[in-house]
């Protein structure tokens, strides 16, 4: 579904992606994973052109989308957007009520009446856990929110629009271990109708979460390698990871 | 011990500098309103000066203070908010970006009696406008398009880029993004530079002297080739030619009102960026 053709991506002279061919099949989770400033975030970015506006920045190769080189002059970047969804490490609510936030797309893009807009937030929030936490207070300011119920609040507006793919883009690097959980669970549930590309600094994330890896190293971008079932099944609880984490340290 | 004794000498200088400009502004307000007060009655607002400016009041010139000053800004607002937003959300070049900037600056920096020379042969002269208020709202407007730019500028730079790639990722178009996102946001800000315009506007004298206004035979402006009484209008030519008290305790006290119009609109400025802090804050 999603294809990189001899790709490489640099903002000026400084070169991020080099040479990167693979592919990224329908209904998958892709895990994508390196050290920071080694272009995982900018893979992203590219398959939604949000760096079409910094001056400097420049692609090779190509991009395709169902087929569609996503690069050509002619493609519609705003129809390309509304098809490819893209969660930020920080979540991002409009200082508007709960309500509000989950249909500010809808309003513009998705053709459906005024009518349907409390079904397509309930539908929406429901998908994402949130309609039982806010159900009774879609009227407040969203910023009263906690960090986790924000990241699911930015996720809702996204599947409000009715994304094909979604890009994470390390969603969960600022929730506590409970919100975290959610989000993985979460993912996994929209795995049946979305491809998903998350990225993380955390392997046994990358591990539980994904089907298969991208990993980013200094020298090349590793080809993507399957999930082993047994670390897919045996999901290490959050506590366990904490405790985990200590005993390495102290060791 | 040397760098200290330095220290505490750059501090003594530029705490007594501060000293004297804020001792200057309440000198300034305590003398025009102890020889401005005197003048003002219970009908100074709403009179009409009479006897050449020895008796009554500053209704008509108030009035056409305002509607220069309103004028003015309408006729600003649209092209500055589509300038800023034109620099911000569309071009792309950084140099080009800068260039325009200074521009702004630059247009700033001109002496307000170009404005008023430059924009009376432009619009009184070339397109017929002759001395009236359209001629010295255009002035106008032209002069406070750097002060209106450059405070939407700063509302509109400063909201987080969080806001703008939400949408974008929405598939959101730039238009639907200006007025969904940025125009929202920015609000208060827009409001900010509206009312630091007005009090601009407020204060001008020598752009619309005598291009814009009359002291006297006027009262409200019958068509768009008339002038208009302003009070700074009033102001100059009570202090330069009158020789009777009661004329120059007429000035000021028109200089009062005119002084609590420029303190009014900053105090309404202060309060919206107050707010709009606050919002980005959020």
């Amino acid at each position: 579904m999603i294809q990189f053709e001899n790709f490489g991506a640099a903002f000026g002279e400084r070169k991020v992606v080099q040479g990167l061919t693979c592919h990224f099949p329908k209904n998958s989770i892709t895990a994508i994973i390196g050290a920071s400033g080694k272009g995982k975030t900018t893979l992203l970015r590219v398959l939604c052109r949000m760096n079409d506006c910094i001056e400097n920045f420049r692609i090779e190769g190509n991009i395709f989308i169902d087929g569609e080189d996503i690069y050509q002059p002619d493609t519609d970047v705003y129809a390309l957007r509304r098809k490819v969804g893209m969660i930020f490490q920080n979540p991002c609510v409009f200082p508007k009520s709960i309500f509000d936030n989950v249909i500010f797309g809808v309003k513009d893009i998705a053709r459906i009446s005024k009518k349907e807009y409390p079904d397509r937030a309930e539908k929406v929030l429901r998908e994402v856990f949130l309609w039982d936490e806010v159900k009774d207070r879609l009227r407040e300011k969203a910023t009263t929110l906690s960090q986790g119920q924000q990241q699911r609040l930015a996720l809702a507006r996204t599947l409000a629009v009715e994304p094909e793919i979604l890009l994470m883009d390390e969603p969960t690097s600022s929730l506590d271990p409970k919100s975290t959980s959610a989000i993985e669970e979460l993912t996994q549930s929209l795995k049946s109708r979305h491809t998903i590309l998350w990225i993380t600094h955390q392997h046994e994330q990358a591990q539980s979460v994904a089907d298969r890896v991208l990993e980013f190293t200094d020298e090349a971008v590793n080809p993507l390698r399957p999930v082993a079932p047994i670390m897919k099944t045996e999901r290490p609880s959050p506590l366990k990871n904490v405790l985990r984490k200590v005993q390495t340290f102290s060791e | 011990m040397k760098a200290k004794a330095v220290e505490k000498l750059v501090l003594g200088m530029i705490s007594t500098i501060t000293v004297l400009v804020v001792a200057l502004l309440i000198t300034i307000l305590a003398v025009l309103f102890v020889k401005g007060y005197p003048a003002l009655h219970s009908g100074f607002l709403f009179e009409e000066s009479r006897d050449f400016g020895r008796a009554g009041g500053v209704l008509y010139q108030s009035a056409g203070t305002l509607i220069l000053m309103i004028t003015a800004v309408l006729l600003s607002l649209p092209v500055a908010l589509g300038s800023v937003l034109y620099q911000t959300e569309y071009l792309s070049s950084g140099k080009l970006k800068t260039f325009l900037m200074q521009l702004t600056y630059i247009l700033n920096a001109t002496p307000t009696i170009l404005f008023g020379l430059v924009g009376y042969l432009f619009f009184g002269v070339y397109l017929d406008a002759g001395v009236s208020w359209v001629t010295g709202s255009l002035i106008l407007a032209v002069m406070i398009l750097p002060t209106l730019q450059v405070s939407i500028r700063e509302a509109v730079e400063g909201l987080p880029e969080k806001y703008r790639e939400a949408g974008m990722v929405l598939g959101l178009t730039r238009s639907a993004q200006i007025y969904r996102i940025i125009l929202p946001q920015c609000f208060y800000g827009i409001v900010t530079g509206i009312f630091l315009g007005l009090a601009r506007v407020a204060g001008e004298t020598a752009a619309i002297m005598f291009t814009a206004t009359t002291f006297s035979g006027i009262q409200l402006p019958q068509s768009y080739s008339d002038p208009v009484p302003t009070l700074q209008t009033h102001i100059l030519i009570l202090a330069q030619e009158a020789v009777n008290p009661e004329s120059l305790a007429q000035a000021w006290g028109a200089g009062l009102v005119l002084i609590g119009l420029v303190f009014m609109l900053t105090l309404v400025a202060w309060a919206f960026r107050t707010r709009m802090v606050m919002e980005s804050e959020l």
